[in-house]
């Protein structure tokens, strides 16, 4: 098994150094020249819960192929200094190709990475940073680095110019002669990764996940916004706030979760399509609000963006263990939407499409991303139009009653279980959203009869939907199935591909839709297949025993399942499936 | 009697239309919180004493029409709730009566604070009748008053009669319980 | 006075909705009922452009009963509903109803953040000084000493939340105090608040029939405050310190800026997505 990125001419490399070293800024530079030069990239950042200081490591792929996640290993350490380093070297596999570039003046490299048998070499990064004004060493390491990976001086000019640009003239200019100072040098050092620049028919994007989750929002046709921050979800937010006002709508910083969820229910109530993006203990808060909105048929939605828990957890590290409270955590029987992001792309869709069912079922949408998607950022196909139909068709948007409906009771029952919705100014609409179970018009009533036919509208209306072919991302054909959800499918898919390419046919499924599940398509996308291994980033294997629940996995399907805070790598996947399918022989 | 945020009114009443709609916002107020009553006793099965309550709103309402009658083709002035001329907070047959209402009452109870009731309206019509200055309010308070005099006499016999053989309501065995 | 021809306009009862009330006989509520009514008659306000909205306990039912928009939504959220509703939707006369115990315990951050946003809402809380609905438990209001719930045998032990005070510390701009005891009292107090621009806190005395007997004699204590609206929150803060609870009126009113998003679009989701591309 060898990994793709170092036969397909691209290179995995980590940049670290205490937190304020820069490490971080120059792996933003690297990824964005890498995007100039024609490649794909994905940057994912490792970081304490400190304010600033501490540890602090940027981790960049990238090929003539999309990355969809970290390899299995590094072809560069970019040491800029060895503090705290200890602490996330288990992030970062080494091996005896594995080159470290240091400068001995940053210190001896810790033990724990010198084990790995990697080649060190030291370079004078502080004498040339010493030589420039203002000099930083991160700037020189960058220059020498992409001049190393054979990337052009003017990609990683372009590069610095878009991440720096806000820090003023200054700033970028230092920077640039520190980058141009540390590329010279590089020739007289050597260089061992080839170039392999491709041009892009279509101008390619460069986002994080976060960045795309909020994007996919507005696309969605979100206006308000009302939200609390909390790592990692806190960029959705930032990235929202100004955008919005420019497309007339706004965000509101609200006192807690509990608010959070609350002001966008009323103000979807209000007729604006309404957003909210937390992480998991802010999702716990919200739960009373989400039985609200489903009990109220007040479309909501809500991006997860899961950390490590329970608890306040390990914020800053990715996890997908929130999956049992975004399918089971709100009390009495109360169905809506969970949906998974299936990479940072994925993101703007995802969430686009989950905006547009929930206005269009009237219901709540959770959409699970996670850490590793949300902070880390890539360079990517631009997305298409729509995302699984949504805005396609007036289909996906709300049903809004008019004043020449006959039938104005909001809760009435209808076929589709989908009852038009009056909004606030329509003089035959009036009536009170309720969190009280009612009967058609509204008024609370604790009957049975009204019980059994609302909990059974609000069932309808989601799982006789058609959702079509977007409920999973299918790839490759085999004996042999990979099933997973959300951020998983990145590792998945290069597991999968690598399988099939070293002779075992593998299938990937990643479910988008995880509630309501779509049960009898994924049995037909299992099919037959001899091995089943279900994939995902948890202790309990919760998607693993949530399709066992609803009988959505043959017997012989197998778990898995570790937590946070490492992310799952290509190679331990493939490992793993080919274990569990031995198992299976004997 | 204690008079809160609205001082009583000295102001007297100075011309029929102000005074129409004095009276038809003093029958109108009676009948709705006769019916409301009527409507909560219902609900907590006080159903005796609720049709009491509905007896006396429909005797508020059907005033409330006469005085509609007479105020045809005229022009009425708007007064805000809180500018009304009356001696108490609340229009005269509401919100100045010192008997407890409870979903225990009995029709004794519901009787007497009807009278209470009636009796303030009454007093209210014979007040101006006498306070106007103007002739032709004054004229048409104390028919109204003679009118109005006449429910109390009705309501009066109803009190004598209740209290001659009182109503009993069965024990509460089942104390408040309401959900939310 | 302006003397104007009996049009249709709408008198207070057009503005009840069919829902009977669950209240008990003798409830307070009734009183705010009918207070919110006149007022939205008074104003003349369209009843579609009304929304009332609450959270839980008796007093939160009464979105149900008002002819408008309402949401009855969860225990202790009404302000960030209704806050999110006016932000979403200027144009709406947005009034919040609840209790001591949804306002000021469950929901009483909300409280805090309502009064300084201060967003153009109004905000009417029935104070009994007891929890109805779950059968009669202390409230943040309730006096130390009060021992007659089961949950608290020896009563709270703890000094009572003083809402106008915390209104007034918290930035409210309108604060006020109704009794249900005098309604046109109430409903000029209301028409006040509601014609404020900005937050409005409008606390009502509101006797509990059933779980406060006693406090049938808050007519008998109820008494106008004696000085004039103030905004000066230094004086504000003199007479609500040295008040016994029981004043009524309009105790303070300041014009402050009102936290309201008015954007109109001068971008599509389209042109925001170039900042992405390489």
């Amino acid at each position: 098994m060898t990994e793709r990125s170092t036969l397909d001419g691209g290179a995995a490399l980590a940049i670290t150094g205490s937190g304020g070293s820069g490490a971080v800024t120059a792996g933003l530079i690297l990824l964005a020249a890498v995007g100039r030069a024609g490649y794909y990239g994905l940057l994912g950042r490792s970081a304490g819960p400190q304010i600033r200081g501490g540890e602090s490591a940027a981790m960049l792929r990238f090929g003539p192929r999309p990355i969809e996640c970290m390899g299995d290993r590094f072809d560069l350490l970019v040491g800029l200094d060895w503090e705290n380093v200890a602490r996330f070297a288990d992030e970062l596999p080494l091996d005896r190709n594995s080159l470290i570039l240091t400068d001995a003046q940053a210190g001896p490299i810790p033990e724990i990475l010198v084990r790995s048998g990697a080649q060190v070499r030291s370079l004078p990064w502080k004498a040339l940073a010493d030589g420039q004004t203002e000099g930083r060493v991160n700037m020189v390491a960058l220059g020498m680095v992409g001049a190393m990976l054979g990337l052009p001086p003017d990609a990683l000019e372009a590069g610095a110019r878009a991440t720096l640009g806000g820090k003023g003239g200054r700033v970028l200019a230092h920077s640039l002669e520190c980058i141009r100072s540390g590329y010279a040098a590089a020739d007289a050092q050597s260089s061992s990764v080839p170039s392999s620049a491709l041009a892009p028919a279509v101008a390619r994007w460069n986002i994080s996940g976060n960045e795309a989750a909020g994007l996919g929002g507005v696309r969605g046709g979100v206006r308000f916004v009302a939200a609390y921050p909390i790592t990692p979800a806190s960029e959705v937010l930032e990235w929202l706030a100004p955008r919005l006002e420019l497309l007339g709508g706004s965000l509101l910083q609200a006192e807690d979760e509990l608010a959070s969820i609350n002001m966008i229910i009323g103000s979807s109530f209000g007729g604006v399509p309404s957003l909210t993006a937390t992480s998991g203990p802010g999702l716990s808060l919200m739960v009373e609000g989400l039985g609200l909105a489903v009990a109220s048929e007040t479309p909501v939605v809500v991006v997860n963006v899961q950390r490590g828990g329970p608890s306040t957890g390990i914020p800053t590290k990715s996890e997908q263990s929130d999956l049992n409270i975004a399918l089971y955590g709100l009390h009495g029987d109360a169905p809506h939407l969970v949906l998974a992001a299936l990479g940072i792309r994925d993101c703007i869709d995802t969430v686009a499409w989950a905006v547009g069912l929930a206005e269009h079922l009237q219901t709540v949408a959770i959409v699970l991303s996670d850490q590793i998607l949300g902070q880390s950022r890539a360079i990517v196909d631009p997305p298409g139009d729509r995302a699984f139909g949504a805005g396609e068709t007036p289909h996906l948007q709300r049903l809004i009653a008019r004043d020449a409906d006959p039938d104005h009771r909001r809760y009435r029952p209808t076929p589709d279980g989908v009852s038009p919705m009056a909004l606030p100014g329509l003089a035959g609409g009036m009536y009170t959203g309720e969190g009280l179970e009612h009967g058609p018009g509204g008024a609370p009533s604790s009957r049975a009869i009204d019980h059994a036919e609302q909990l059974d509208k609000r069932l309808r209306k989601l799982t006789g939907f058609d959702y079509g072919p977007g409920w999973a991302e299918i790839r490759g054909e085999g004996d042999h199935v990979l099933l997973t959800w959300g951020s998983a499918a990145g590792p998945v898919f290069e597991a999968a591909e690598r399988l099939r390419d070293s002779g075992t046919p593998t299938r990937a499924i990643a479910l988008r839709l995880l509630a309501p599940l779509q049960r009898e398509a994924l049995l037909e996308a299992i099919g037959s297949a001899g091995s089943i291994l279900v994939v995902e980033q948890n202790q309990t294997a919760q998607c693993f025993a949530y399709l066992h629940s609803q009988q959505a996995l043959p017997a012989h399907a197998r778990s898995y399942a570790r937590p946070g805070p490492l992310p799952l790598r290509p190679g331990e996947i493939m490992r793993a499936l080919t274990e569990s399918a031995e198992r299976e022989e004997t | 009697m204690s008079t809160p945020a609205s001082p009583p009114s000295t102001q007297r009443i100075e011309s029929v239309a102000e005074f129409l709609v004095h009276a038809l916002e003093l029958e109108h107020e009676s009948a709705e919180r006769y019916r409301q009553l009527a409507e909560t006793m219902t609900l907590h099965h006080n159903h005796t004493v609720a049709a009491v309550f509905r007896l006396l709103a429909d005797m508020s309402a059907a005033h409330a029409s006469e005085v509609t009658a007479r105020a045809e083709g005229l022009r009425l002035p708007e007064i805000a709730p809180w500018d009304f001329k009356w001696a108490c907070p609340g229009s005269p047959e509401v919100d100045c009566d010192d008997i407890d209402v409870s979903y225990q009452m009995t029709p004794l109870q519901a009787f007497e604070l009807a009278l209470f009731n009636e009796i303030r309206g009454r007093d209210f019509y014979a007040f101006v009748a006498t306070d106007s200055p103007q002739p032709r309010v004054r004229a048409l308070a104390a028919e109204m008053a003679a009118e109005e005099n006449e429910h109390v006499e009705l309501v009066t016999r109803w009190v004598e009669r209740e209290r001659m053989s009182p109503t009993r309501l069965p024990e509460d065995l089942d104390p408040p319980n309401l959900q939310g | 006075m302006d003397v104007a021809v009996i049009t249709p306009t709408l008198r207070a009862k057009d503005y009840k909705s069919e829902v009977a009330p669950v209240w008990c006989p003798g409830c307070g509520h009734f009183a705010v009922l009918s207070a919110v009514t006149k007022a939205l008659a008074h104003l003349k306000l369209a009843k579609e452009r009304v929304a009332m909205i609450s959270g839980i306990g008796c007093s939160s039912r009464l979105p149900a009963y008002v002819d408008a928009y309402g949401f009855h939504g969860i225990h202790g959220r009404a302000l960030p509903l209704a806050s999110g509703l006016k932000a979403a939707r200027p144009d709406l006369t947005v009034i919040v109803a609840g209790g001591d115990g949804d306002g000021f315990s469950i929901g009483g951050n909300h409280f805090l953040h309502a009064c300084r946003r201060n967003m153009d809402l109004t905000y009417i809380v029935m104070d009994n000084e007891v929890y109805g609905m779950t059968k009669g438990q202390a409230s943040p209001t309730t006096q130390p000493d009060w021992a007659k719930s089961k949950l608290t045998p020896h009563g709270t032990g703890m000094r009572p939340f003083l809402p106008t005070a915390i209104a007034l510390a918290a930035g409210a701009s309108f604060i006020a105090r109704g009794f249900a005891g005098d309604p046109n009292g109430l409903t000029k107090l209301l028409v006040e608040a509601i014609e404020h621009p900005g937050f409005a806190f409008l606390q009502v005395l509101s006797p509990c029939q059933t779980f406060r007997p006693e406090q049938k004699e808050w007519k008998h204590l109820v008494h106008p405050a004696d000085t004039a609206p103030t905004d000066d929150p230094v004086e504000a803060a003199r007479f609500i310190q040295a008040d016994d609870g029981m004043a009524l009126g309009l105790f303070y009113v300041r014009r402050l800026p009102v936290w309201q998003p008015q954007n109109q679009p001068t971008a599509t989701p389209a042109d925001l997505e170039r900042e992405f591309v390489l």
